[in-house]
């Protein structure tokens, strides 16, 4: 078989490029979205990915994790009674107020008092145990090292927290949270920051280890059977981190703009790579003309133009990962929040390819004019 | 009527018009092109049909090969009757039957001479080994063999349309239908397609329909038709032997 759509893909080139362009920007376009808006919401539930709990205890109803009431400590107890449990660990979340040595106004900052040993569960990805024991100081905090700037300090500055004096010894990376600037600290500090009186004796949440990990729903459910020790509500960290992702998402309207803005760029592509192809065929016409008069049935024709269609998708779609790869790159040495995972990364390509389908099928109208009684002349 | 114009013994007609009319409708005017033409085409001749522009001459190729159904009358080619077929089934027929020659050369860009003309013949169901042979072996007979490599934009508008006439050949077809093939060539190129359309119909036995306004064709064609106002004026074999012509102005090829 003469590979009539790929040669004159090759040959053509700069006839088609237009559309591999077009089908490349829509791809590059849905990805970055795709990984932007995975990344900026995923750092919603930072807190619970971070960390390597696999249950998380907290107030009933709370839709994210930086919604959290302050629940008894009691229901420590009542996670440690369950056999599977190997681990509990409390997490108190303190939501304050900053003022840093230099000029930056008020900053709105989320306290996370965590557990300071060795082999402590929270933020145990983000932190290096000797980081995680420069927080036993009374009034060291950590913070991520993008958020320097906002908070207008430097390693070993000191500033106020709800008006305490708190120093910072360190910074990581993997901490950005989102609403605020997510700031470490010691149980014992943050017990100190927290001066809402309704908080004390209380925790916000209890993190908890599973002997075996895969059971975790199944010991969620279990756990949220009573009432007995207070209010609370077990949730898998997975399930929890979800549930805060999408809060966010919903909450921002952002996830009905990711939509929209993939329709826009979905529907813009398709119309400059159909019109792209559309251009090619009139082009050939003649010729399409000469084979169907010559007895090439107009459906082998139309496979043709779908074949060049599906070439130009692919070509775009290769772009397009050569192009994300290397912003992704990119971002992550700059802090950006960015995460493409592939299933993700799949659906953007298949969306893609689609457009290019949808293209070459709007372009299958144009072989109508290839009538070869019209050749006659 | 065109028995009485018979002038040697021949074969049953391959194609055989009978009452054709065709009319078309610009507006509100409807001008008729072919009026009630009967007409008998024989294989293994060179039939050319010559009249003025505007003369019908093309329609009455379309309808003969297919292209183009008529309003009324019957066609017949081969023995099929062309009026009641489908689209697909008139598709077929071509694919199975006829060949192509129009006066631009119609050549896609981005393929070399064999794959232009190996192109039908895919389509036709052929095994790749067969299909390079037999386009191999056409463009050889019409004198491309060592530039069967090349792409269009390297060959000269004579090559280009001897490549048409090899794409139409190496499907064997029993007909061949040429639209002024020469009319966008120089006097050498035009007379170098001219004979070999007549001898593809000499040697192979291919009914050769062709269409011209061109003058220099008449005296090559075994058989010349005169068309005005969408009638058949004349039919006659022309005054030069077109054998003894064809011989002398043989291509070197």
């Amino acid at each position: 078989m003469v590979a009539l759509a790929r040669k004159t893909l090759v040959h053509e080139w700069r006839r088609f490029l237009p559309a591999i362009l077009a089908v490349g920007f829509a791809s590059l376009l849905q990805l970055l979205q795709a990984a932007l808006v995975l990344g900026i919401f995923g750092s919603a539930s930072v807190y619970i990915t971070g960390s390597s709990g696999d249950l998380w205890a907290g107030y009933p109803g709370t839709q994210s994790v930086n919604l959290g009431r302050p629940i008894s400590e009691d229901v420590a107890m009542r996670l440690r009674m369950d056999p599977d449990v190997t681990r509990v660990e409390p997490f108190r979340w303190v939501d304050a107020d900053w003022r840093g040595p230099r000029d930056t106004g008020g900053v709105s900052v989320f306290v996370s008092g965590i557990d300071t040993s060795p082999d402590a569960m929270m933020f145990s990805k983000a932190l290096a145990p000797d980081l995680r024991a420069r927080l036993n100081e009374p009034g060291a905090v950590i913070v991520d090292k993008a958020d320097l700037d906002s908070l207008g300090v430097n390693i070993g500055d000191t500033a106020a927290i709800n008006g305490q004096r708190v120093r910072v010894v360190g910074v990581g990376s993997g901490l950005r949270a989102l609403g605020g600037v997510n700031i470490v600290a010691s149980l014992d500090t943050a017990r100190v920051l927290d001066i809402d009186p309704e908080d004390a004796g209380m925790m916000t949440y209890f993190v908890a280890k599973l002997r075996d990990p895969s059971k975790a729903k199944m010991i969620a459910g279990r756990l949220n059977g009573s009432d007995a020790f207070g209010p609370y509500t077990v949730w898998t960290s997975k399930d929890f981190a979800r549930q805060s992702q999408l809060y966010w998402m919903l909450d921002t309207g952002a996830g009905a703009g990711v939509l929209f803005l993939a329709g826009i760029v979905f529907l813009v592509g398709a119309v400059i790579t159909s019109q792209t192809l559309i251009a090619a065929v009139i082009g050939s016409i003649r010729e399409y003309a000469t084979l169907n008069a010559l007895g090439v049935g107009r459906g082998a024709l139309r496979k043709v133009i779908m074949e060049q269609a599906f070439w130009v998708g692919a070509l775009g779609i290769v772009c397009s990962i050569v192009i994300g790869a290397l912003l992704l790159v990119i971002a992550r040495n700059r802090s950006v929040p960015m995460e493409l995972h592939p299933l993700t990364a799949a659906v953007c390509l298949a969306v893609s390819m689609a457009l290019a389908i949808v293209s070459g099928l709007a372009t299958l109208r144009s072989l109508r004019s290839a009538d070869p009684a019209s050749l006659l002349r | 009527m065109s028995a009485a114009f018979e002038t040697s013994p021949s074969p049953a007609p391959t194609l055989q018009a009978r009452n054709v009319r065709k009319s078309f409708a610009s507006g509100r005017i409807e001008s008729t092109v072919l009026h009630d033409l009967t007409l008998d085409v024989r294989g293994g001749e060179l039939t050319l049909i010559a009249g003025p522009s505007g003369c019908g001459k093309s329609t009455l190729l379309a309808i003969l090969s297919g292209l183009q159904p008529a309003d009324g009358g019957s066609v017949r080619a081969l023995g099929h009757e062309l009026s009641g077929l489908s689209l697909n089934e008139l598709e077929h027929f071509r694919l199975q039957h006829t060949g192509f020659v129009f006066q631009g050369f119609n050549l896609f860009p981005a393929l070399s001479a064999l794959e232009q003309v190996e192109l039908p013949l895919t389509y036709m169901g052929l095994g790749k080994g067969t299909a390079r042979q037999r386009a191999i072996e056409s463009l050889e007979e019409v004198g491309l063999g060592p530039r069967m490599q090349l792409r269009p934009a390297e060959l000269s508008g004579g090559e280009k349309q001897r490549v048409a006439i090899a794409r139409a050949l190496a499907k064997r077809p029993e007909l061949l239908f040429a639209d002024e093939p020469t009319s966008a060539l120089d006097a050498a190129n035009g007379q170098i397609v001219i004979d070999i359309l007549h001898r593809i119909a000499r040697n192979h036995g291919t009914t050769v329909l062709c269409v011209s306004h061109d003058p220099r064709l008449v005296g090559h064609a075994d058989r010349v038709l005169a068309m005005e106002d969408g009638r058949i004026l004349s039919d006659h074999v022309p005054s030069v032997s077109p054998v003894i012509a064809s011989e002398a102005k043989e291509p070197s090829a």
